[in-house]
């Protein structure tokens, strides 16, 4: 006898309810409950329960339950699984080559051609000396305790997957800033992404890929971290003063001259913000991305845990910490030259 | 002085409507049909811009489009160029309707026939002064090296020497609208938009700037439609001066004859506190003869104006002036008919400042 039995009596469903007449739905986990307490379920008004799917199916068994809704889910998932793979697989294959490419890049050339070029890459940026005694020091004391493979492996996956959202980012934030429309569709999608807990990332994409290949963690860091630079470059360009922009159009500016003439210079410092944004989320996803398998200082992070080696685990995520100060003072840096050169 | 009726045309505007709203269309009629402005907010929620606006902009004169805020000669100096795209109407340069242009007229006609000065300058914050001044030949596709000369003559022009390396924001706003108006005459196109150009200024470097821009015309005779909320600014340097009011014309010729012969109540608050004797000149209020006057004190240019003459007689009421243009007598000028014209037009009892508070 449950509570909503009148549900189904008055709707006439009787029948349907015990047409198979079976008990092969799993019992849900308050009918257990209440039956190794021996208690039956109360019914006073105060303890009235929500008309759940649970508590319908208590009803009626052949009324679905919740956990149907899950595994539906699941079963479509995976019937579609094969025929996305076919598709994804190749698209997404050279992400794969790029990954692979820059870590066996960066951990076959050696340290001492790797550092100076670091430090050169850093300089021309910045051009300045603390920046780069910091980064100097940042290097060599990771290197020194022999933490080098790890970081630079960090290093290469961010800056890939960096590049590949600003060079995917940038032009759907200029789509968005020239169409409300495209605008109004993509601003959801971003929401969903910047909310949706970044191990969620990872459920569907283990599904989708083998977790040996790279690319599987590409694709979680690059979804987590494009969201900055898209919504950045809309931003900059809508913001872009419209007195300039009349005048570019009262000299006849064409809209390929406008853009690359006008809005992107102008919209600059909002995209180079939004590119220091989403290195440093790539950051934080990259050590995420070590449970699919990222290597880099992840992976000790996660020895840490796993192992109870507190060292290991403080020593690497201050490892994380000194990457992220660097990488983001150095774009910084980037950002305030282009201010100054434009705003004095 | 040629008179304005033998010059020619160059922009003719022709029942010119412009209506701001969902569908502007649907409510034309109305507006035509002498709908006012308030009611057509009231009852179609539309914004009446520019209502059947009729003016002929000649070649090679300054002609001042004025109006307080909201009159619409904003939105007016935009359809000259369709950065604004008019409702219903033409708009003819050199006898050919712009309103009917694709894409690619347009951009021809924005480079090469119409340069355009703002009231906030505009200028490119991340390209150089150099790089501003020659932008019009930039957007033609005219290389740096080719452009550079062109772009210096005119920065030189308008005295701005020795900044071409620097950027906009290390200048002064004077000097930042010298830099748009060298823009504008480094299109080389015949005709300047010139939209409250002066307006952001302070009022010092502002009648420099108008001093400054008096000198260029004579020098390059463009056709310029210059646009002024300020009155004083208009009367100074018009040819010919069109006063706007809630998106028509209230009165429209030339500015010496607007101020003696107001047909308009609104005029004649517009024009209340102007300082006359600095406006007004000789030709406007002197008696058209070549009789010589029996006692002469002296003689005066036709376009002086009349303070000048006022401060020559010292205050004296009953001398005469013989009035003159290039050296022959055109008229005899009384210091009595002078002090009648500055007699200013009695403003109406609910003037403007009545309206408004």
């Amino acid at each position: 006898m449950a509570t909503y039995d009148f549900v189904f009596r008055a709707l006439g469903l009787q029948d349907w309810c015990t047409a198979d007449g079976s008990s092969a739905a799993p019992m849900s986990m308050d009918a257990l409950v209440a039956q190794s307490s021996g208690e039956e379920a109360s019914t006073s008004l105060w303890d009235l329960p929500f008309p759940s799917m649970d508590r319908l199916n208590d009803a009626c068994q052949a009324f679905p339950q919740s956990r149907n809704v899950t595994r539906g889910l699941e079963q479509g998932f995976l019937s579609v699984k094969d025929s996305m793979s076919v598709v994804l697989d190749p698209l997404t294959q050279p992400l794969s080559w790029l990954l692979e490419g820059a870590l066996y890049g960066i951990l076959n050339t050696p340290w001492w051609i790797v550092i100076p070029l670091l430090m050169l890459i850093v300089w021309f940026v910045s051009k300045s000396w603390q920046l780069l005694a910091f980064v100097a020091i940042s290097l060599m004391g990771l290197a020194f305790i022999d933490y080098y493979s790890y970081a630079m492996q960090t290093l290469a996956i961010i800056l890939v997957c960096a590049f590949l959202c600003v060079l995917i980012g940038v032009p759907i934030g200029i789509a968005m800033s020239r169409s409300d429309r495209m605008r109004a569709g993509t601003i959801p999608i971003l929401d969903m992404l910047q909310t949706l807990p970044p191990f969620v990332y990872l459920i569907p994409l283990i599904f989708l890929f083998s977790v040996t290949e790279p690319k599987l963690y590409g694709i979680a860091i690059i979804l987590y971290a494009i969201v900055p630079v898209i919504r950045l470059t809309d931003l900059g360009i809508r913001m872009v003063d419209e007195s300039v922009i009349e005048a570019a159009e009262a000299f006849g500016m064409t809209d390929r001259q406008k853009l690359y003439g006008v809005q992107i210079p102008l919209a600059l410092p909002n995209i180079m913000a939004g590119v220091n944004q989403t290195i440093m989320m790539s950051l934080a996803m990259v050590v995420i991305a070590s449970l699919v398998s990222a290597p880099g200082l992840g992976v000790l992070v996660l020895r840490g845990i796993n192992n109870l080696e507190l060292g290991v685990g403080l020593v690497s995520g201050l490892g994380i910490v000194l990457l992220a100060v660097m990488l983001d003072r150095t774009t910084k840096a980037a950002l305030n030259r282009i201010n100054a050169s434009q705003k004095g | 002085m040629i008179k304005a009726s033998d010059k020619k045309t160059k922009i003719s505007i022709r029942h010119l409507y412009k209506i701001f709203g969902e569908n502007p269309e649907s409510v034309l009629d109305h507006v035509k049909n002498g709908m006012s402005k308030p009611d057509l907010l009231e009852h179609h929620q539309h914004v009446l811009g520019l209502n059947d606006i009729n003016v002929e902009v000649k070649e090679g004169d300054i002609t001042v489009m004025m109006g307080l805020s909201g009159s619409g000669k904003s939105t007016l100096i935009r359809h000259l160029n369709r950065l604004i795209e008019p409702t219903a109407g033409e708009v003819d340069l050199d006898g050919t309707n712009i309103v009917d242009f694709n894409e690619k007229q347009l951009r021809k006609l924005r480079r090469q026939e119409m340069s355009m000065v703002f009231q906030h300058f505009a200028l490119l914050p991340h390209r150089t002064v150099l790089e501003n001044a020659g932008m019009a030949m930039a957007v033609r596709g005219v290389p740096k090296e080719e452009f550079q000369s062109e772009a210096r003559k005119w920065l030189d022009r308008v005295g701005l020497k020795g900044v071409a390396e620097q950027y906009p924001f290390q200048l002064s706003g004077g000097m930042q609208q010298r830099v748009g108006i060298a823009r504008a005459l480094c299109s080389n196109a015949p005709v300047m938009l010139m939209d409250e150009a002066f307006s952001a200024l302070d009022p010092l470097i502002r009648t420099d700037m108008q001093d400054l821009l008096l000198e260029l015309q004579e020098e390059l005779q463009k056709t310029v439609v210059f646009i002024s909320h300020d009155l004083d600014e208009a009367l100074k340097l018009a040819d010919h001066l069109v006063i706007l009011k809630d998106g028509y014309v209230v009165q429209q010729g030339e500015p010496q004859e607007i101020l003696i012969n107001p047909e308009d109540d609104y005029i004649v608050d517009f024009i209340s506190d102007i300082n006359r004797a600095r406006v007004l000149r000789v030709r406007s209020v002197m008696e058209v003869t070549e009789n010589i006057p029996d006692t002469v004190a002296g003689e005066v240019d036709h376009d002086d104006n009349l303070e000048s003459v006022i401060s020559k007689s010292e205050g004296a009421p009953d001398l005469t002036y013989v009035v003159t243009q290039d050296g022959k007598q055109v008229g005899v000028l009384k210091m009595t008919d002078l002090f009648k014209a500055l007699v200013p037009t009695a403003a109406s009892e609910d003037g403007l400042r009545a309206g408004a508070a």
